[in-house]
């Protein structure tokens, strides 16, 4: 028997997923454990097994219907691995705007939705406010160049994808559906207004973290590898090779994707279904990493887009670089808003965009394996399988963005629970006022 | 007067509530009409103040996903026994959503899959601690608890999602649609001539004509005519996502009675043609099929 105190919330919310949270207290609030628990899972790599390979990249997007176009594109990229074939180059562009589409949306959301409520109501503020319905509330005008943002997204999704959520376009060899040109001009003529409310983003994004830069720089501070693709130095997140950052800043890895079993490890937690992947070199739990944003802009030399880069220069000169900050993640996410809006107007502004070359007719299964990777908003998103002369698949193995961050997400989590019931340091904290108070 | 609604995400991939958000500034009209009293996506409300709140004192409720561990059985009954109406939100909700195909296999060769045998994985063990046990097979939810309304789709649009709610905020009766998926969709359709079926990334697609008609497998005759067509539309065939027509309980039997129909194929060639018949015909059905059951059937006797 002992008095240890457990603390437990449940569900965790504001995120997807099912995630609850069990904190053991000992003597004197000693932080004794903090555990993050994802409380299901649906055994896709179990049951994809005997399914032809060609619809694997319709079931994949399931996996989430928050951000299934990573899931549909890194899927067909496996198979088109694993069969060795090269879409048209026009397909490329298509499903780069497909993926920088998402990008965007998730972006928008995780920031207005899931995130804001708490900076600008105030943490403490009763639940019932600290949502995104009281942001449409008490700030009509902000909630809707949030909602602008993510429309812009998702629906530009839907012309490439044909569904926003659960995409149907990306196929072995190519893409099912070009985009017309009359779809091209109307989304050229919404780019300036996007960009305009892409700029109000990061103005707001700025107000806040001046506002509550005490709290970014001394809260889950917690310093971790950092994994992510990275594209010759530039953070490209439909392809490249993947980087292993240490927490002290040097690039540790750099592999082609097909290799990462050798760098990557999955620890199973007793107390979780959402498994840990770590930098496996560093072993478990030395090498647990993150990723994920920050992960993406700590990694990249540069960004991919002229505003972009301007906005990296400004969040490094504000939190360095490593950052190991929690909350400059959504320093972070506000830089690749600006890099997925601006890329989307160069995708647009390529004739190529319309070309209807965009799939090859002559596609063979063969057998073997084939790894395909994306960075997912939430971080690096690959699926690997493998198929007989059929085509037939055989064995698959996917990892997905949360399971990198979990084990990152329960260290700053530790940090966190130390500040507030060890140090009792939320009190020390300064706080600004809410922006808005209700 | 506004109504109190709740939305519960049983283990699901989220789209639903995606799909509900994509109403975009649609939302500012919907949203006025709802108080919003449980909802872990977007707002601060625990397990447990659902629990404390009186029966019935829900209005409408919406259940996104299926049941894959006890907790989610727990909160499928408690969104019941909250909820006035109580709607199957999304196709898992409806018929178990494509975690269904993992009922092909026991629930130990899934698990040991997973955690034990990954080719990342380090030090393979089965999570035990704080966290729910699984169910042995996902069951649609509509075999566990009674459902008002069922709105399939995966997830269903966010025009489906609005005229539901807007029926049940009127009082007026929500029906599904007669139609079929092809009643919807614009492809030209002929007198059917199937000598042979191709795979999905084969062959140059005619986008004006039906892609059945060219010897894909498109499951529009078959699928709930609710999505406007969406994938065909763009050469892509119709999986079924949505679910069987209106009054046919098993998806699949009803295609492949079909297909025996209009394929001018012998029985062997046409089997010949589906390596993964299960995979094809009940891609987010299969719980709700007649195989499916006799499994759970055989698996409850055996214990
Ligand atoms: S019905 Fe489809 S979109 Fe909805 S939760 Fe299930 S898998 Fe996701
Ligand atoms: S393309 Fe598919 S949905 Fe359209 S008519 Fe043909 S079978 Fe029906
Ligand atoms: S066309 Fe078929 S597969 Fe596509 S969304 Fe509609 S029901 Fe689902």
């Amino acid at each position: 028997m002992t008095n240890d105190k457990t603390i437990r919330i449940e569900p965790v919310t504001r995120l997807e997923g099912h995630g609850a949270l069990t904190i053991t207290l000992g003597a004197g609030n000693k932080v004794k454990d903090v555990q993050f628990n994802i409380g299901s899972t649906r055994f896709f790599e179990r049951f994809l097994v005997g399914r032809p390979m060609e619809e694997v990249p319709r079931i994949a997007p399931r996996i989430c219907g928050i951000c299934p176009e990573p899931h549909h594109l890194a899927s067909v990229k496996a198979v088109e691995a694993a069969w060795g074939v090269k879409p048209p180059p026009a397909a490329i562009k298509l499903r780069r705007l497909l993926i920088e589409s998402k990008q965007l949306s998730s972006h928008a959301i995780h920031f207005y939705a899931l995130a804001a409520p708490d900076f600008v109501f105030g943490p403490f503020a009763d639940p019932s406010v600290r949502n995104v319905a009281a942001v449409l509330k008490y700030m009509p005008d902000v909630a809707v160049q949030a909602i602008k943002i993510m429309e812009f997204g998702q629906e530009l999704c839907r012309d490439v994808g044909a569904k926003a959520i659960h995409p149907v376009t990306a196929i072995p060899g190519g893409m099912l559906n070009s985009l017309t040109e009359e779809e091209r001009d109307k989304w050229l003529k919404a780019v300036p207004q996007l960009l305009e409310n892409v700029q109000k983003t990061v103005d707001l994004a700025k107000t806040v973290v001046k506002a509550y830069i005490d709290v970014i720089t001394k809260v889950a501070v917690t310093p971790t590898y950092y994994v992510g693709l990275s594209n010759k130095g530039v953070l490209d997140i439909y392809d490249g090779t993947i980087h292993v950052m240490d927490p002290n800043g040097t690039m540790v890895a750099d592999f082609e994707p097909k290799d990462y079993t050798k760098y990557w490890g999955e620890h199973v937690p007793d107390h979780s279904y959402a498994t840990h992947i770590y930098y496996k070199p560093a072993g478990y739990p030395d090498g647990i990493w993150r990723a994920n944003t920050l992960a993406r802009c700590n990694i990249a030399e540069k960004m991919a887009t002229p505003l972009a880069q301007a906005a990296l220069k400004e969040m490094r000169d504000l939190v360095g670089r490593p950052s190991h900050h929690t909350f400059a993640y959504h320093y972070a996410r506000i830089v690749e808003l600006v890099q997925a809006a601006e890329s989307i107007k160069k995708l647009l502004e390529d004739p190529d965009i319309v070309c209807t070359d965009v799939k090859l007719s002559d596609v063979t299964p063969r057998a073997g394996e084939g790894v395909g990777v994306v960075e997912a908003p939430r971080g690096t998103c690959l699926h690997n399988y493998e198929c007989d002369d059929e085509g037939i698949v055989t064995k698959a193995n996917i990892i997905v963005a949360t399971n990198h961050n979990v084990g990152g997400i329960e260290k700053s989590l530790m940090d966190a629970a130390r500040l507030i019931f060890e140090q009792d340091g939320l009190k020390k904290l300064r706080l600004p006022e809410p922006l808005v108070k209700t | 007067m506004t109504k109190r609604i709740a939305m519960a995400q049983l283990t699901s991939c989220w789209g639903c509530d995606q799909s509900l958000l994509d109403l975009h500034l649609g939302l500012l009209e919907v949203l006025p009409e709802l108080e919003i009293v449980f909802w872990p996506a977007v707002v601060d409300f625990k397990i447990k103040d659902l629990e404390s709140m009186p029966d019935e004192s829900i209005h409408i409720g919406l259940v996104e996903g299926s049941c894959r561990t006890e907790d989610d059985v727990r909160l499928l009954n408690l969104m019941r026994a909250k909820s006035k109406i109580l709607v199957a939100w999304g196709v898992c909700s409806c018929y178990g959503g494509i975690q269904g195909l993992a009922n092909q296999w026991e629930l130990d060769e899934l698990v040991d899959r997973k955690f034990m045998k990954a080719d990342t994985v380090t030090d393979p063990r089965i999570p035990s601690e704080n966290v729910p046990a699984f169910v042995p097979q996902v069951r649609p939810n509509v075999d566990v608890v009674k459902f008002n309304i069922l709105l399939p789709g995966c997830p269903p649009t966010s025009k489906n999602i609005v005229e539901a709610l807007a029926a049940i905020l009127t009082g007026k009766p929500f029906d599904l649609p007669e139609k079929s998926v092809c009643d919807q969709c614009p492809k030209v359709k002929q007198d059917k001539h199937i000598t042979k079926f191709h795979r999905s990334h084969e062959g140059r697609i005619d986008p004006s004509k039906c892609l059945l008609d060219q010897g894909y497998l498109c499951l529009g005759f078959a699928t709930i005519g609710f999505c406007g067509a969406i994938c065909p539309t763009v050469n892509s065939p119709c999986k079924g996502c949505f679910g069987p027509v209106l009054r046919v309980k098993d998806h699949g039997a009803k295609i492949v009675s079909a297909l025996g129909a209009i394929a001018e194929m012998e029985p062997e060639q046409l089997k010949d043609s589906f390596p993964d018949p299960i995979g094809s015909f009940y891609f987010t059905d299969y719980a709700a099929s007649y195989l499916s059951r006799m499994r759970d059937k055989a698996r409850s006797k055996k214990k």
